[in-house]
């Protein structure tokens, strides 16, 4: 039950946030998404892979993604997931609460520094 | 909406998910392959990177669950496992709480039938009813005259009423028969004080009230619903009430009745005689006004008084010195129909619920216990596995859930199955008992109280429980090692509480029992069982012009004489034991006038010769009253004949009463002469024999016969079978005059049973909430003491062993039992001495009086207790140390 210490990094919505992100312009299957966003970035996020499914879970639930079981090219099953209008909308949001939150953060970090 | 489809789908989405999982870590280990791995590392590998797949999978159904639900569902399942596997414990506490919350639910059904609902009316908080008060305190009705001087001059009401009829039965001759229906008539303004529309036609117009305009009728709902089939062109049709002519000009809506005691009730305006219309001495009138708003009730009582000393001063010889007061309506509809207050016995009769329940809840409580030390070793090993204390609560508390939702099933059919016995009690004992439903708000009710109870019950095993150190108690073999010492003790004190509850139970209804008993066996002056009684209500129409004396009674009665069987046969106004209270003022000529403070007033009766006789009422002074000589043309003073009781009240010094006169004129020759004196009987079961005197009917003024003697009871007197009577009686009756209802008639000893009703079934309540009592303390000190032993066979094991004889174990076990019943006793009779003004209210308790019945009651109780102790005290002493010792 122990997470790793990456993970329990990650602010609450950190993951989502990330997947929405990654399957807003192009759907995309969890192993795929994993790979997204390792790569991303820069192998910074050592996210643990199963983790992934409670998130994509939750946002099927709340009606952000769409999931659809397709052939993909390398002739897998995968389920595909998309995302939805509403699934845009909390994603912009989020990202606005999030950049508003860093700057908040930096501020109170630079007389610090300085 | 969307989570049912969730909730339906959920097996697909699980079958997805799972899935898809695999097939994530069969591409990753594929990759790996593919990067050159070894493919036993690469499933490992892939394993690693994807974490913990089954929690992992866990946790995204869980986003499809109500996690919380879903396991109290889970707890619930398990729940009921448990109790089938232990169905004496469970039926014990399930049959505990329904008998609680039954008795409760059945009991705040009447409490808010009859003293929380609303009253059927508008502005019921200004509804009044004003009454005088007279001299002797005594609350009177009003004079018409000073009816209408009250309404004309009163600045604080918006509508002051009068009506009449409280009593009256009026003879509806309908389609199949006559029916016998209750007339309230009342003033043109009777409806506006109520403020309620009818919900056909109209209700009276101002001056309605007035000759040649008051023959009008508006019916209740119950006598449309019934007589009138509810057709809804009743309104202007003409009926006939007593044989006049009524056009119907309206139908009232159900919920409204007035007075609330009053069923199949017609209203029609009231109709005062020329004589009444004047009269200031006679007062029948009963009003009931409505303040105006914001008016204070004692702003309104003065104003009242105000007009009544202008009243006094205006007409001192018939209405000096006279105060009102002002009851509210709510106040006066629910008092008894027997003039008690109702409130007090209700008041006991809860805390009797309360009682009950609070037994039901220790014993169950106790139970959970004892049922939970059983548990330890499961408890522990749930706590072992990883399961926190909130969540070994969450399990136990919702095993109690389970037991009280069982409790709360079984408790509304107990409730049901108690109002429904109770029904016919209510409607006879409380104006608004026929409004007595199980109500949803009383199911609220319950099912507050059960949670309550389970609640309660379940916390105290629960906390404890979730409290246990696993290593411990997974260490201690025996079951019995897990009893502390705090433990018995509480279980100890639910047993004591339950025995001193069910004490103060059995003693409040010991003495009611022996009250009821003791009443039933009064002393009444003639011999219920021979006697039967049956009211007849004559039909005013039939007799406009004609004698009811000569014209029906006298012929009657000719004919009841004759028939085989009958000893005795006469007519009275006022049946003893079923009504009394008609009375006057009295005073014997040639005395020196009374003191004011003293009541020395006589109830009054109009009887027929054969009255007498047929009570079996016997003469002991001076002559018979008798048609030939107490006639009003040869006599026009009167006579009467006395009872033993107003001797002794007026003539305390043993002067003669038989040949005095009573002070009712000023002309000597007019003063009223008493001619014999009989036994007495009993007006009513609560007091001993008032002073009464009786007129014959024959003496009355003929003009006054056809309103005097309209309401009369038959009584007739029979060697045999009173039951036979019946027909030959109805037959006499209908010869005599089709157009009266003949009512079945009913044995004195019914007619002193149907008074006791309410006696009756506080009694009854009490004696069953008693028993039930009795019976889980019993259960509950059994269930203790038999847990002791088997939870000691070690230790009396061994005391045996050392030499202990059966006999001393045996004493060891009864004294405990013998401890624990004085410590309940003692709690029972200072309960007792505590609520005894509480209990007063329904019983007064004599301590020396009662002595007897009381220690009887303690001591059975004490017996009860020891002999259910017996069985556990026998398998004690019989124990087998080798065995015992050995079972470890």
């Amino acid at each position: 039950m122990a997470k790793s210490p990456q993970q329990r990094d990650l602010f609450p919505g950190a993951l989502e946030m990330m997947i929405l992100q990654s399957v807003r312009y192009q759907p995309m299957h969890g192993y795929a998404l994993v790979q997204h966003i390792k790569e991303r970035s820069n192998e910074l996020l050592q996210v643990e892979e199963g983790s992934l499914y409670p998130a994509l879970q939750r946002m099927l639930k709340e009606e952000f993604l769409k999931a659809e079981w397709k052939i993909s090219d390398t002739n897998r099953k995968i389920r595909l997931y998309k995302i939805t209008p509403a699934g845009i909308k909390h994603l912009e949001h989020e990202v606005f609460r999030f950049e508003r939150m860093l700057e908040g953060i930096s501020l109170v970090l630079a007389p610090a520094k300085s | 909406m969307n989570w049912l489809k969730q909730a339906v789908t959920r097996g697909k989405i699980y079958d997805d998910l799972a899935e898809e999982m695999r097939l994530h870590l069969e591409e990753k280990t594929e990759r790996l392959v593919e990067s050159g791995m070894d493919r036993k590392a690469a499933e490992f590998q892939a394993k690693r990177e994807f974490g913990n797949a089954t929690i992992l999978e866990e946790r995204s159904r869980e986003i499809w669950q109500w996690p919380i639900f879903e396991s109290i569902l889970n707890d619930v399942r398990f729940a009921l496992r448990q109790l089938q596997r232990a169905p004496a414990f469970a039926i014990v506490a399930i049959v505990a709480l329904s008998l609680g919350i039954g008795a409760s639910a059945a009991v705040f059904s009447v409490m808010d039938a009859i003293l929380l609902r609303p009253l059927p009316f508008a502005h019921q908080e200004r509804l009044v009813v004003p009454v005088m008060a007279s001299r002797t305190g005594l609350a009177q009705a009003y004079s018409y005259p000073s009816y209408v001087d009250m309404r004309a001059q009163l600045k604080t009401f918006d509508a002051l009423a009068g009506y009449a009829g409280g009593i009256d039965n009026s003879n509806l001759e309908g389609p199949s028969g006559p029916a016998s229906v209750r007339l309230i008539r009342g003033t043109d303004n009777f409806f506006t004080a109520f403020g309620v529309k009818p919900i056909l036609g109209r209700t009276y117009l101002l001056g309605e009230d007035q000759p040649g305009r008051d023959d009008i009728a508006v019916l209740s709902y119950e006598v449309w619903k019934t007589t009138f089939a509810s057709q809804t062109n009743v309104v202007g049709k003409v009926i006939r009430l007593g044989g006049i002519p009524y056009t119907v000009i309206g139908v009232m809506p159900s919920g409204f009745r007035f007075p609330l005691s009053a069923h199949n009730v017609i209203y029609t305006p009231l109709h005062p005689s020329e004589a009444q219309r004047k009269q200031r001495g006679a007062r029948w009138v009963r009003l009931v006004g409505l303040i105006k708003d914001g008016v204070p009730r004692d702003r309104a009582l003065a104003d009242i008084d105000r007009v009544l000393s202008d009243i006094g001063r205006a007409h001192p010889n018939t209405d000096g010195k006279l105060t009102g007061n002002l009851i509210a309506l709510t106040e006066d509809v629910n008092s008894l129909t027997s003039g008690g207050k109702v409130n007090g016995p209700l008041v006991m009769l809860a805390l009797a619920c309360l009682a009950l329940l609070g037994i039901a809840c220790v014993n169950i409580a106790g139970l959970l216990l004892a049922r939970g030390v059983k548990r330890d070793r499961e408890m522990a090993l749930r706590a072992a596995v990883g399961a926190s204390r909130g969540r070994l609560v969450q399990q136990l508390l919702s095993e109690s859930m389970v037991l009280c939702i069982c409790g709360l099933g079984g408790g509304l059919l107990a409730s049901w199955l108690l109002l429904k016995a109770f029904n016919v009690f209510l409607i006879n004992a409380m104006a608004r008992g026929a409004d007595v439903h199980l109500n949803l708000t009383v199911v609220a009710v319950a099912l507050g109280l059960s949670l309550l109870t389970s609640i309660l019950a379940s916390l105290t095993p629960a906390v404890r429980l979730s409290g246990t150190d696993p290593n411990w108690a997974l260490r201690a073999n025996t079951a019995g090692a897990g009893a502390g010492r705090n433990q018995r003790r509480l279980q100890s004190t639910f047993v004591v509480i339950q025995v001193g509850f069910s004490l103060v139970l059995l003693m409040v209804s010991g003495l009611l029992l022996r009250n009821l008993r003791e009443m039933l066996k009064t002393d009444l002056g003639f011999n219920p069982s021979t006697i039967l009684a049956t009211e007849i209500d004559l039909s005013p129409g039939r007799y406009v012009g004609r004698d009811p004396v000569t014209g029906f009674y006298q012929p009657l009665l000719e004919r009841i004489s004759h028939l085989p069987g009958v000893e005795g046969v006469g007519v009275i106004d006022n049946l003893p034991v079923q009504s009394w209270g008609s009375s006057q003022d009295v005073h014997i000529a040639g005395h020196a006038p009374y003191p004011t403070n003293q009541q020395m007033s006589a109830e009054i009766r109009f009887v027929s010769r054969g009255y007498f006789d047929a009570m079996g009422i016997k003469l002991t002074r001076g002559r018979m009253l008798s048609s030939e000589q107490d006639r009003a043309d040869i006599n026009p003073a009167g006579t009467v004949i006395v009872n033993a009781a107003f001797q002794r009240k007026f003539f305390p010094n043993g002067d003669d009463p038989v040949g005095a006169h009573i002070d009712n004129d000023p002309k000597i020759k007019l003063k009223m002469g008493i001619v014999g004196v009989v036994t007495d009987v009993r007006q009513n079961l609560q007091d001993s024999p008032l002073a009464e005197m009786d007129e014959l009917m024959d003496e009355l003024d003929p003009k006054l016969r056809r309103d005097y003697l309209g309401n009369m009871t038959l009584v007739v007197r029979s060697n045999g079978d009173l039951s036979a009577l019946v027909p030959s009686l109805r037959n006499a009756l209908h010869e005599v005059d089709p157009t009266v209802p003949f009512k079945t008639p009913s044995t004195m000893s019914q007619v002193v049973s149907e008074t006791l009703i309410f006696q009756r079934m506080e009694s009854w309540l009490l004696g069953i909430f008693a028993s039930f009592a009795l019976l889980l303390a019993i259960i509950g000190l059994f269930g203790l003491v038999n847990y002791e032993v088997e939870s000691r066979t070690r230790e009396i094991g061994i005391r045996m062993a050392l030499g202990s004889t059966r006999a001393q174990v045996t004493r060891v076990v009864l004294g405990r039992v013998s401890l624990l019943m004085l410590g309940g006793v003692s709690i029972g009779w200072g309960l007792t001495l505590a609520l005894r003004t509480i209990l007063a209210t329904v019983v007064r308790i004599n301590a020396a009086q009662d002595a007897l019945l009381l220690a009887g009651l303690t001591a059975s109780l004490a017996v009860i207790g020891i002999l259910a102790c017996l069985p556990s005290a026998n398998r004690a002493a019989s124990t087998d140390p080798m065995r015992a010792l050995r079972s470890e």
